[in-house]
């Protein structure tokens, strides 16, 4: 097998490294090799590179900023006038408020009539699609980008910027559009569109056959509704020609250790190279789907797991930071009140990835407060370790039980009299309330990611009658909401991305678009925006009520 | 646009099963829909904002009463903390934005540079439209960013008091990613805002600036 590096690091960055090292010799020499064999030269390979740093990174090959000017005298200068923040690294370009920086890919630059791609510019008008325009040249290309005159003659919007670039930078940024976006993204066939969801280890096998039931569901009433092309409540997106691609569903199902995940993940994605990854779950780490996902440049949308990695790349999207974000919401709670009412605060948790990585969350979180943080750390089925975990408790103590149902159970029938105040952790309670004993229920706050009530029950509207339609069962509401909510936003996406078929234009209108749909979602809101990768942000306290429901104790907290 | 996205809602509810059996497309149709609106009808590549030119109205607003966190992390209370006599230049924008934000950003920038000891008693705002990601702490670094001076503050706050204040603006737009480039400017409390919508440079702003305090030196005679 050829070793990953090998594999995507694209051949120009291997030039680069030859040029930063010390030998010119090698390099020349690579030249001529290279250019016997003509396609793709090294010189070429080396424009490219030189335009990839003034596009994405806003460097000349001098290593002086990129410089332009805007309405005559603002200035920008290097990473903040790179062509990347407007026209996106796919190229495909963006849309903000009413302004958009179209595609500046060399198909939509130089395209002539007769092979003219087409993109949805605003996806609040789905007629508003690219315009076909003049081909581009490399002079009237140069005038564009140094007078902000586009080929039709029309001074552009101030927003594009004027910039300062010589004949040679001009020609490398040509060179690096004219190759960019140019090939659609692995895992997009001929007629199938190629997706994988991820199912990790020792996940509840009923959870994980409803996520995989909701979403081959959904995957065939899409492909049904391609192939009734002609029925009459079609939407105006749907008029703008585009090839018809099947989905396909393939599920990875993960197995041992953690460390063995990556190259599970990398054998099944080379029988079947997948175009995204969606959806997906895991009751611990998630961290080696994370890696793969940026290494293989693959978008994963949206999984449920409850501790997505600290680190974030561009690939992964998140609906939230899990049980990492309770713990911030609690000690950002903690810190407002007056000192005196938590004087120490024992967190229970057990000793998984998923508890451990609470525990460490909310000790980061308290670190340099007055709060006295203590863990008590639970292993093993015993019931003895929960008790030995509970002792020496005194009432003014204030609990945070980062547990799961079963546990949660146990904790009343341990210790009868429940402390001050003892918090519960929403995403691991499984919204089982029920189990949490008479005793302890008038004194747990429930630190709760998701909408409560009414509100909840009207953006849910949707998923049961779909689910109903489906005769599929309502386990987890919360984890439904989750899969249904990805499932419309990725047809949604891709209807939206016409024939664009690039991962990383994916990601860039998954940025764009999270808060523009509707929420159908258990979330009260999701958003995104360039370089955000949790879409919910806060989270309420919420009281048990008489008969085990939940209700708000807080507004939206957002630490 | 929300009255739009609430006549989905109800449409998609009496969708019979059937439909919503065969029709995948039309499960979505709200998602698409709901997005149209009449207001942005003119936002194609070739119509949008093709010259500097900007437009300029006066407007009176009445503002509401809410708490807004500034990003020296001080809770404050609008309108008040408008109302303290000093000229006001306000702006809506936020950290994550790549586009226009950066750009109004630095024309903000360049007009506190520009006005040199005259800043000294004005009062530059800009009010985060994204304000769960935008806390006190990325408000800080982005004003950083943009050496603001202190009379530059820089506001965040509950989700719905943005919106709030973004509707009092006659600014809202149902998200931040429709936001547009719009600049207020009012000389003291009690005073119309004029509002200048396009993309004005920071020469611009100075001159409506100045125009601004000198009709409103000559109304009232001073002061
Ligand atoms: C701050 C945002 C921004 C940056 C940075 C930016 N552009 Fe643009 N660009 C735009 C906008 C907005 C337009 C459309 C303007 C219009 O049509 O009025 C545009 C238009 C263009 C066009 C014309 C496309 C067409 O279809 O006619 C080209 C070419 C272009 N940009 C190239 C570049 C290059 C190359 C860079 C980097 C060196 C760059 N842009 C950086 C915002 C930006």
């Amino acid at each position: 097998m050829i070793p990953q590096s090998a594999r995507f690091r694209p051949a120009n960055r291997n030039v680069l490294r030859l040029l930063s090292g010390h030998c010119l010799m090698a390099l020349s020499l690579a030249i001529l090799v290279l250019a016997a064999y003509a396609e793709p030269s090294a010189a070429d390979s080396l424009e490219v590179e030189l335009g990839r740093r003034i596009y994405r990174e806003g460097i000349l090959p001098s290593g002086s900023p990129l410089k332009g000017l805007r309405l005559g005298s603002i200035e920008v200068e290097g990473a903040a006038a790179a062509c990347e923040t407007c026209h996106r690294s796919s190229g495909m370009g963006s849309l903000e408020g009413n302004i958009v920086a179209p595609p500046i890919t060399g198909r939509f630059l130089f395209a002539t009539e007769d092979n003219r791609p087409t993109a949805l510019v605003d996806v609040s008008a789905p007629k508003n699609v690219t315009r076909a325009h003049t081909p581009y040249t490399e002079q009237s290309l140069a005038k564009a980008i140094r007078e902000g005159v586009n080929v039709g003659g029309r001074q552009m919007s101030p927003l594009m910027p004027h910039y300062v670039l010589n004949d040679a930078e001009i020609k490398a940024v040509t060179a690096y559009l004219r190759q960019l976006s140019k090939d659609l993204s692995p895992g997009v066939g001929d007629d199938t569109l190629h997706f994988a969801t991820v199912v990790a280890p020792g996940v509840d096998p009923n959870q994980r056959k409803v996520m995989e039931d909701m979403m081959r569901a959904a995957f065939s009433q899409r492909n049904a509704s391609q192939q009734n092309y002609s029925g009459r409540m079609r939407m105006p997106i749907d008029l703008i020609p585009r090839t018809l691609r099947n989905w396909e569903l393939t599920v990875w199902e993960l197995q041992g250790a953690p460390e063995t995940w990556g190259a599970q993940l990398r054998e099944n994605y080379r029988r079947q190279p997948v175009f995204a990854v969606i959806s997906g779950l895991s009751n611990t780490t998630w961290a080696p789907v994370h890696e793969f996902c940026s290494q293989e440049k693959l978008p994963c949308l949206l999984p449920s797991v409850p501790l997505p990695p600290a680190e974030t790349a561009f690939y992964p999207l998140y609906y939230s930071r899990g049980v990492a974000l309770e713990a911030d919401v609690l000690a950002s709670h903690l810190r407002k009140q007056d000192n005196k009412a938590t004087r120490r605060l024992v967190q229970v948790y057990r000793d998984d990835e998923v508890g451990r990585g609470a525990a460490q969350a909310l000790t980061a979180a308290l670190r340099d407060s007055d709060i006295k943080l203590e863990d008590r750390v639970l292993s093993g089925q015993n019931p003895s370790a929960l008790k030995e975990a509970l002792t020496g408790l005194s009432g003014q103590d204030t609990l945070m039980l980062w547990l799961r149902p079963s546990d949660l159970a146990a904790v009343g029938k341990t210790v009868k009299q429940a402390p001050e105040r003892a918090y519960v952790s929403g995403f691991l309670a499984e919204d089982d309330y029920g189990v949490i004993s008479k005793d302890w229920a008038p004194r747990v706050r429930v630190i709760y990611p998701y909408e409560m009530g009414d509100k909840r029950q009207k953006t849910l509207k949707l998923l049961n009658a779909w689910l109903k339609t489906w005769s599929l069962p309502l386990v987890d509401e919360t984890f439904q909401s989750e899969v249904f909510f990805n499932l419309l936003f990725i047809t949604d996406l891709t209807s939206q991305m016409l024939d664009n078929l690039y991962r990383d234009y994916m990601v860039e209108r998954a940025e764009d678009m999270m808060s523009l749909g509707s929420n159908v979602s258990a979330y009260p809101h999701l958003s995104m925006a360039r370089g955000q990768r949790f879409a919910s942000k806060g989270a309420y306290f919420a009281r048990i009520d008489q008969d085990g429901q939940l209700a708000a104790d807080s507004e939206w907290i957002v630490p | 646009m929300l009255l739009n996205i609430m006549k989905i809602r109800s449409n998609t509810a009496t969708f019979n099963r059937n439909k919503l059996r065969n029709h995948w497309t039309i499960i979505l149709a709200f998602l698409t829909v709901c997005l149209q609106t009449e207001a942005y009808a003119d936002s194609n590549p070739e119509s949008s904002t093709a010259s500097p030119k900007y437009t300029r109205s006066e407007a009176v607003y009445s503002l509401p009463n809410i708490e807004m966190l500034r990003h020296d992390q001080v809770k404050t209370r609008f309108p008040q903390e408008l109302d303290d006599g000093r000229p006001v230049i306000l702006n809506f924008i936020f950290t994550t934005c790549s586009a226009i934000c950066p750009m109004l950003s630095g024309v903000l920038s360049g007009v506190q540079n520009k006005l040199g000891d005259e800043i000294q008693g004005m009062h530059l705002v800009s009010i985060s439209i994204d304000p769960e990601y935008d806390n006190a702490e990325r408000l800080k670094e982005y004003a950083a960013k943009f050496k603001a001076k202190p009379q530059w503050q820089f506001y965040s706050g509950s989700v719905d008091n943005v919106k709030t204040l973004q509707k009092a603006f006659n600014a809202y737009r149902g998200d931040k990613m429709n936001h547009s480039a719009t600049t207020y400017l009012r000389a003291s409390p009690g005073k119309p805002w004029v509002r200048l919508d396009g993309f004005l440079s920071s020469d611009d702003i100075i001159a409506e600036y100045h125009r601004l305090k000198s009709s409103h030196s000559s109304n009232t005679g001073g002061g």
